[in-house]
């Protein structure tokens, strides 16, 4: 880790708001896109940022130096994202694989499937859609391709991360991508 | 789908795309694609399946996100307090006992000068006689 944080956490361990300050600076915006990304609400992930950072704080005790800090946080910001989905939903899992019915949901949510979507969607459509792709994902494919995708982190960070070896990473990646693939053959509305 | 080889070739692409194959590998695979449509049109979905990951814009925080932190954590402080008596049990339980036991001292100590001053007040009293 690079001198300058591990000075900042020194002092953040012994209570320097400046200290702390500074570093929510530093990390809250990738803090925010893994829990957005993850949650899919933009008021929620930035209640569940807030969260992450107060966990921060009060467990920074426990935090080992010798081990890079982002990835420590990342991994309060994941596991609170994971908490706050399971809590959502009691009884129907959304997050189930869907085998054979891939797309159909995606459909309904786009009422005018019959244009063309690559000339006619405009930014905010094509966003939402994708935004959408990535909610439908199983939660365990999900964190992987927004940790890996959107976070550009290498499969060793997200291995300890998510707690599981790298090469679970991998498969989860793998199945992510090809689930996203699915999705958006269907959005394009062409052919397997 | 057209390709006998198609479970092959699709394990060749997720090493390629993860960056995993040698130069052999990537030379085989697009030997491959140049004349298969089915792992052609799979390698490219996958591709633009990734790019759509990119095309994501970073939302926004609100401008007082750290402020709004910050304003929570003397909240923590007790519990910061609690944290630091549970690690030192010892410490904490002088910390209470050092009030009292400094009254007591500083109250003897000025009883034992009134004291004094009391028998001072005795030995002037005798002379005065």
């Amino acid at each position: 880790m690079e001198a300058k944080e591990k000075r900042l956490i020194k002092k953040i361990k012994k209570g320097d708001h400046q200290a702390f300050a500074e570093m929510v600076d530093k990390y809250k915006n990738k803090v925010y896109v893994i829990c957005f990304r993850m949650v899919g609400n933009k008021q929620e992930a930035e209640d569940l940022s807030q969260e992450t950072f107060l966990r921060a704080y009060r467990y920074i005790g426990q935090y080992d130096m010798e081990r890079k800090f982002s990835t420590w946080l990342f991994r309060i910001a994941t596991n609170l994202s994971i908490d706050a989905l399971r809590r959502r939903k009691p009884g129907v899992s959304l997050d189930a694989e869907l085998p054979g019915t891939e797309g159909l949901a995606l459909e309904a949510i786009l009422p005018d499937n019959q244009a063309s979507p690559d000339e006619k969607m405009v930014q905010n459509e094509l966003e939402t859609a994708v935004q959408k792709e990535i909610q439908r994902l199983p939660e365990k494919y999900r964190t992987a391709i927004v940790l890996k995708y959107l976070e550009d982190l290498s499969l060793k960070e997200i291995s300890e991360i998510m707690d599981i070896p790298v090469a679970t990473v991998k498969t989860r990646i793998h199945r992510g991508r090809e689930q996203l693939r699915k999705y958006l053959i269907v959005l394009r509305g062409e052919k397997e | 789908m057209n390709c006998s080889e198609f479970k092959k070739y699709s394990l060749l692409i997720d090493k390629v795309l993860d960056g995993d194959a040698s130069s052999k590998e990537r030379g085989l695979l697009s030997k491959h694609l140049a004349g298969c449509a089915t792992c052609r049109a799979h390698y490219a979905q996958l591709k633009d399946s990734m790019a759509m990951l990119n095309l994501l814009m970073t939302p926004e925080l609100p401008i007082d996100f750290t402020k709004n932190v910050l304003e929570q954590i003397p909240k923590e402080k007790r519990r910061l307090f609690r944290r630091w008596t549970a690690k030192h049990p010892v410490l904490a339980t002088m910390a209470v006992c050092a009030v009292p036991m400094s009254l007591a001292v500083f109250a003897a100590n000025r009883q034992s000068a009134s004291q004094a001053k009391n028998a001072k007040g005795i030995v002037l009293t005798k002379a005065s006689r």
